[in-house]
């Protein structure tokens, strides 16, 4: 990080963080839930959370098939040092520690992997501690539940105070998630019900991941862009279909490009089979 | 040959992020623009040039990304590349004496010094400061199709949380375009290739026709598009989708057999900047005394995990003409294969950072020149075309929805989303946020108020916040300082102005200030975002 000297910090940090003033208060109330950390005890059975396994190695720094070279200009130092010829006022900003708002917000790193951050407001954490007392983020835990809109099925996981955003393994590539904030009693005792909501994510369709030669129907449909006239093929009637294969046998290179690709085996597998039932099929010939 | 059975479509990405410090020269990113021109947007011209005296039909599509367009035409920016090269020109100079003992070296530092003097005069005199005229001439030609980009290059698949902020990045690239160009674009180049249906509807209503997707955004399209990616595809919105080749790609590509591995090519990691004596070169490094880089290279790549050799120019040019044999009898082949497969012509997709020409495959324009001048005289089964003609020349296309995807590593996000740079999406989301908040808490301001200028200022600080090139540079951990100094900045400076905004206590001097620094977009109206 480019650092200035400790007196022009002085004058400058007070620029944006004073600024929200809520975020000065927030901050001693809430240090327990927004730091993120690495020390993520992924305990849950199946909860397959990336987050707690990858930190050392998967985090598959991307090898950048392409784009990488473009400023990796190697070895150039930074030399951010300013002079300030124009600007008579040096500026120094660090990004705001949070901005204290009740928000769940996902995105998708890759077709089975989600990306999820969170935080609950001042405003909305007092209003629980008024309703059920005191203790309430410490006699329960957060939890995030994950609903598969397009199969139609939902699962929870464990999360812990201690994180404010998290990878998030999924099963099932090509539907749309939702993911709600939530959170539960950690003693089956306790007087507070037993699950409390907190908040819905967006909506995100995570990407397709294999070809759909399975979802290829009896018939396609071509558009003339210029008239704008939309014509159906029969898939059987197209003689180039028998040719599919041959237009996607393409599966060596494909590998060797996303090598590093996770689930590359198993859309091998389900490609070669796919290629393979798609020859025999009768309604191909 | 009568009648092609076939097309090559070149396209190359010309990107670099916004890059202006009045405030200091002390900015050694600045330099990549430099580098970029002398390297690339030069050399490219100079070969389009070539082959148009020499009456070589052609085509060929490049983006020019609306940063890329603002620097090249930011008048301070043009007055530090001469002096950049006038600085050069001098160390050339210097070289000559240093290495008058050595013909083979000698010979390269006069090159040199014959490069850089011929890229003053054709950028002085020749394109008068302006590399921009230089390629919209070959446009009006008719050989060179330019296309737009996102505004700042930011990646729509994490922006589109905040749709508005999509549609923004669609907008400003269109409106950039056509200050420039004086028309509309036909095709974007999404940045990063990062596609979303969800764009589509932005795309549209800009009136752009066609976008270009990595392999899998077409393989991987719903319902399968039968040609792969040897027809473009329609989205049901109608936009239209080119994918990448995958095998003229890897051919290029490869970083084990690509081309640009020739041992007789030029090796980009020595560089005198680096090798030479340390009190002769400090003149020309970083003024913090960093070696770096000053484009100034005896040696060609040799092999590996050996001594390396001198550079020698005409070895290079065989390596580079054989190379160019070699890609043209593929496609040949290639579209051989395809032709009997397709119901159109098929069209093969080549795709590249335009920097990747010359500026990291330092023959690479010169392998284009001899491509293209191969492909128009020798016997030949394909043309090159550019997108816009293989639509119109072939409008019937198969209905699909293009797969969520990109270029980067993996062909999804991780490039952009990972556990180096996963903290920056949240100000950026909230950033996009408070601007759409903005623009609706003070729609249509007065064009002379106060406010007005803030709040396009905000749209200015926004934007660039959201450039890919940050988040990339930061997973690719080299000069992640400035990257994440650039995030700071921007999201900094946004979030100063929106409560000064908001509080209704704007400090004129500091939005005066700011604006001199980031001055991309000097007619962006804010309202792009209500």
């Amino acid at each position: 990080m480019p650092r200035k000297s400790k007196d022009e910090l002085k004058e400058l940090n007070n620029e944006i963080l004073v600024k929200d003033k809520s975020k000065s208060n927030s901050k001693s109330k809430s240090k327990k839930a927004t730091s993120k950390t690495n020390k993520v005890s992924s305990k849950s059975e199946k909860a397959i959370t990336k987050k707690g396994t990858s930190n050392s190695t998967s985090i598959q720094v991307p090898k950048s098939k392409k784009t990488s070279s473009r400023k990796n200009v190697a070895k150039k130092k930074t030399a951010t040092a300013k002079k300030g010829i124009t600007l008579s006022n040096v500026e120094y900003y660090d990004l705001p520690y949070r901005y204290n708002e009740t928000v769940v917000k996902i995105l998708a790193q890759t077709p089975t992997m989600l990306f999820i951050y969170w935080d609950i407001s001042d405003a909305d954490r007092k209003a629980y501690i008024d309703k059920y007392g005191e203790d309430f983020f410490n006699s329960t835990k957060p939890v995030l539940k994950v609903t598969n809109r397009t199969m139609n099925y939902s699962f929870e996981i464990d999360i812990n105070d201690f994180a404010n955003s998290w990878y998030l393994h999924v099963n099932d590539a090509d539907c749309d998630y939702a993911v709600e904030l939530g959170r539960r009693p950690i003693y089956s005792n306790s007087n507070i019900d037993n699950y409390i909501y907190v908040s819905t994510s967006n909506d995100m369709e995570m990407p397709n991941s294999h070809i759909l030669f399975d979802k290829l129907g009896r018939s396609v449909f071509f558009k003339n862009v210029k008239t704008n006239y939309i014509e159906e093929k029969e898939i059987s009637s197209l003689s180039f279909i028998r040719n599919l294969g041959k237009v996607y046998d393409i599966y060596e290179l494909y590998k060797e490009l996303y090598d590093g690709e996770i689930n590359i085996e198993e859309l091998d597998k389900e490609n070669m089979r796919l290629n393979l039932s798609s020859s025999n099929s009768s309604t191909f010939k | 040959m009568t009648k092609e059975k076939g097309y090559v479509s070149f396209v190359l990405h010309a990107h670099l992020p916004f890059i202006h410090h009045p405030e200091s020269e002390d900015y050694l990113e600045e330099q990549w623009l430099y580098e970029a021109i002398s390297e690339t947007y030069i050399p490219l011209l100079l070969n389009f040039q070539k082959l148009e005296e020499e009456k070589v039909d052609f085509r060929i599509t490049m983006s020019l990304t609306p940063p890329l367009l603002n620097m090249l035409d930011n008048k301070l920016l043009q007055k530090r590349y001469i002096k950049y090269l006038k600085t050069h020109i001098e160390l050339c100079e210097k070289e000559l004496v240093r290495t008058k003992n050595d013909e083979r070296v000698n010979k390269l530092s006069q090159y040199y010094l014959d490069r850089y003097t011929n890229d003053l005069h054709v950028f002085k005199d020749v394109y008068n400061c302006n590399l921009i005229e230089g390629f919209k001439h070959f446009q009006d030609v008719g050989v060179l199709e330019i296309i737009t980009c996102g505004a700042t290059h930011g990646y729509f698949p994490i922006l589109y949380i905040t749709e508005q902020t999509v549609k923004a990045q669609i907008a400003v690239g269109v409106q950039t375009y056509e200050k420039y160009f004086g028309k509309r674009p036909r095709g974007i180049w999404l940045p990063e290739c990062g596609y979303i249906p969800e764009a589509d509807k932005y795309l549209k209503e800009f009136g752009i026709d066609y976008i270009i997707t990595e392999s899998h955004g077409i393989l991987y399209a719903d319902p399968t598009p039968v040609y792969g990616t040897f027809a473009p595809i329609v989205s049901p919105e109608g936009v239209i989708a080119f994918g990448r080749d995958i095998d003229s790609s890897r051919q290029v590509w490869s970083s084990i057999n690509g081309y640009p591995g020739d041992f007789n090519y030029r090796e980009f990691y020595r560089d005198i900047g680096y090798d030479a004596d340390y009190d002769y070169i400090k003149p020309y490094i970083a003024s913090n005394g960093a070696r770096v880089h000053t484009g100034i290279k005896y040696y060609r790549i040799t092999g590996k995990n050996c001594d390396k050799d001198y550079y020698d120019i005409q070895w290079a040019k065989d390596s580079a003409e054989k190379q160019a044999g070699h890609f043209f009898d593929s496609r040949k082949a290639q579209i051989e294969k395809l032709s009997n497969i397709t119901a159109n012509p098929p069209i093969i997709l080549c795709p590249y950072d335009a920097e990747l020409y010359g500026h990291w495959w330092y023959e690479g324009p010169y392998w284009l020149y001899i491509l293209f001048k191969k492909i128009y005289y020798d016997d030949c089964n394909f043309k090159l075309i550019t997108p816009s003609e293989y639509i119109d020349k072939y409008p019937l296309m198969q209905v699909s929805t293009p797969c969520r995807s990109s270029w980067g590593a993996n062909g999804y996000s991780e490039v952009w989303l990972n556990q180096t740079n996963d903290y920056v999406h949240k100000h950026l989301h909230v950033a996009g946020n408070r601007m759409v908040e903005l623009a609706h808490l003070y729609p249509n301001e007065k064009k002379t108020s106060l406010r007005r200028k803030a709040l396009n200022q905000c749209a200015r600080e926004l934007l660039l916040a959201q450039s890919s090139d940050w988040l990339f540079i930061i997973t690719n951990g080299t000069m992640v300082d400035y990257a994440k100094k650039r995030i700071k900045d921007h999201i900094g400076r946004f979030t100063k102005l929106y409560y000064q905004i908001t509080d209704d206590k704007i400090d004129a001097d500091f939005l005066k200030q700011i604006n001199k620094i980031d001055c991309i977009f000097p007619e962006i109206d804010y309202m792009i975002y209500y």
